[in-house]
């Protein structure tokens, strides 16, 4: 009964993925050839355009925005987590979750566009702070770094909070007294006993956030304008704009290779300070 | 914790109330008008896009509900060594930058040649939605067990008639919530849309992203709060009928 969706996956998402990889190492063909893409001499020039200054550039700030997005999300996601799996009544728990998730399903573009709303040099927010004089000018954020950011981790904190908020809830309160009872304080039970027992959903969390903001394109292309690009405009803008398939696949394979990179550090960081705290304090984490 | 909720919900409050700003300048708060929902229904560009859109959302929620479905049971009551595979193939589909996999289905569509833009498109959605659609149809067999099905099959049901008597219709709840997240997600999209689209079969959302970047006027924001009301009804309903199975985890599990 599973094959019907192996076989739409198979046909439709894997076998589309092996062309972006072999057209990655294709060239544009000549003004009278067919086709967008010329596959008779295959070489790694499109990567090395990728790895090129201004294109490296991107991605540079592109892993920066995306890093610097989710630790943001997991500062302000944990707390907020926590509160509600631990101070909330189960009844209420459930609309909480539910509240949380309605925002993020519905349209994603129709959310950022609000922000450059609320974000304009002459909307209200500008005018209300200058009026108090926190600005002594109007808001200029909007089509930067800064507005990407912003509209990132508001985004993304909903992907960051559930993941926590599922791992808390099924930490057995018991384990928590006991510690207590045991002469822990809050501060020891809540780093020896509830952290650790919600490091998967944090992990969770951050891995899924980093990996979603870092493909991002609706965010940058409707808040960063030309100063706060990222690697999704760079390869949307390659491959819509300047026809360019063969790099614009290029740099999607590099962006995939770059994720599971960080992907695989992140998991081997984990798995050696795991063994280091187990040498240090004789007991697993 | 209520400051969280209010920023999660601003934007959506602040796109509902600009929407009704009648001034020419959609920043600048000038006066209440239903001027520019009169201008948005009178678009003939956005009301064919919007056709494209609820076309597109509708086959690709029937191809995520037909394959998604029985992924779905498969995982929960035919657990095997393929599980494990299967589900990281489905969590690669859910976690890949939706970016890459428009990418690969434009060249693939391309090269195919054969598929008019609506089918590129519905086929295009159906991929993340039948794994959304899958993982929900997993959830609620595992949450119920399997005694009835047991119970069925003690009784003398033929394996089949226990399948279509007593497994599909306990999956009810789950296939009419998947059915309604694959038509808002679809409905939603503008990455897969905006590679696999043909010229002539723009999506509402790629409509609304192109009018955003010629200039925005308030009948942009009027097209949005319309939008943004149609998916919510769906979303409302699919979160609530997950909800209602599986309490908060569930839900904390489709997130992606």
């Amino acid at each position: 009964m599973a094959w019907p969706a192996l076989v739409w996956w198979t046909v439709f998402f894997i076998v589309p993925l092996f062309w972006i990889v072999l057209y990655s190492f294709g060239s544009r063909p000549g003004a009278e050839a067919p086709g967008p893409v010329a596959l008779e001499t295959l070489s790694f020039d499109n990567y090395r355009q990728a790895l090129s200054e201004i294109f490296f550039r991107v991605f540079q700030i592109t892993m920066r925005t995306a890093g610097l997005g989710t630790i943001l999300c997991a500062l302000i996601g944990f707390p907020v987590a926590y509160a509600i799996a631990m101070h909330v009544p189960p009844r209420w728990r459930s609309i909480l979750v539910f509240l949380l998730i309605v925002p993020y399903w519905t349209s994603f573009l129709l959310r950022t566009f609000a922000w450059r709303i609320i974000l304009a040099p002459q909307g209200t927010l500008s005018e209300v702070l200058q009026a108090i004089g926190i600005l002594g000018r109007p808001l200029l954020i909007l089509d930067t770094n800064a507005a990407v950011q912003l509209g990132i981790v508001y985004n993304y904190l909903p992907v960051m909070i559930l993941p926590i908020y599922v791992a808390l809830e099924r930490i057995d309160t018991s384990l928590i007294k006991a510690s207590m009872d045991l002469g822990a304080g809050p501060l020891q039970t809540f780093l020896q006993v509830t952290l650790p027992l919600a490091a998967p959903g944090l992990f969770g969390g951050l891995v899924l956030t980093f990996i979603l903001a870092a493909g991002d394109y609706v965010v940058p292309t409707i808040l960063g304008g030309t100063k706060g690009l990222m690697v999704g405009n760079l390869i949307a803008t390659q491959i819509l704009a300047s026809q360019n398939l063969p790099l614009g696949s290029a740099m999607a394979v590099m962006l995939i290779g770059l994720l599971a990179g960080v992907l695989i550090l992140v998991a081997l960081l984990l798995f050696v300070l795991q063994r280091l705290l187990k040498l240090v304090r004789g007991a697993p984490l | 914790m209520a400051a969280i909720f209010l920023f999660l919900y601003l934007p959506i409050i602040v796109i509902i109330i600009y929407s009704f700003n009648g001034g020419r300048n959609l920043y600048v708060w000038t006066e209440w008008s239903t001027h520019w929902y009169g201008e948005a229904i009178d678009n003939p560009r956005a009301l064919s896009a919007l056709y494209v859109s609820i076309r597109t959302a509708v086959i690709n929620a029937m191809i995520a509900v037909s394959f998604g479905v029985f992924a779905g049971i498969a995982l929960a009551r035919r657990k095997g060594a393929w599980t494990v595979p299967y589900l990281g193939l489905i969590f690669v589909i859910l976690g890949i930058p939706e970016l890459v996999s428009a990418i690969g289905q434009m060249i693939w569509f391309d090269r195919l040649g054969i598929f008019d833009g609506i089918t590129r498109l519905s086929i295009g959605h159906s991929l993340f939605n039948v794994a959304v659609v899958a993982l929900i149809v997993r959830a609620r067999a595992e949450g119920l067990g399997e005694s009835l099905e047991h119970a069925a099959a003690d009784l003398g049901a033929r394996p089949w008639r226990g399948f279509i008597d007593i497994t599909l219709p306990l999956m009810f709840p789950a296939v009419l919530a998947g059915l309604l997240l694959s038509f808002t997600f679809s409905f939603d999209d503008v990455i897969i849309s905006l590679f696999v689209q043909r010229p002539g079969t723009s999506t509402f959302p790629i409509y609304i992203l192109s009018a955003m970047k010629a200039g925005l006027k308030g009948d942009v924001a009027a097209l949005a709060v319309m939008m943004l009301f149609l998916s919510m009804i769906g979303i409302v309903i699919a979160a609530w009928l997950i909800a209602r199975g599986g309490r908060g985890r569930t839900l904390g599990g489709l997130l992606g």
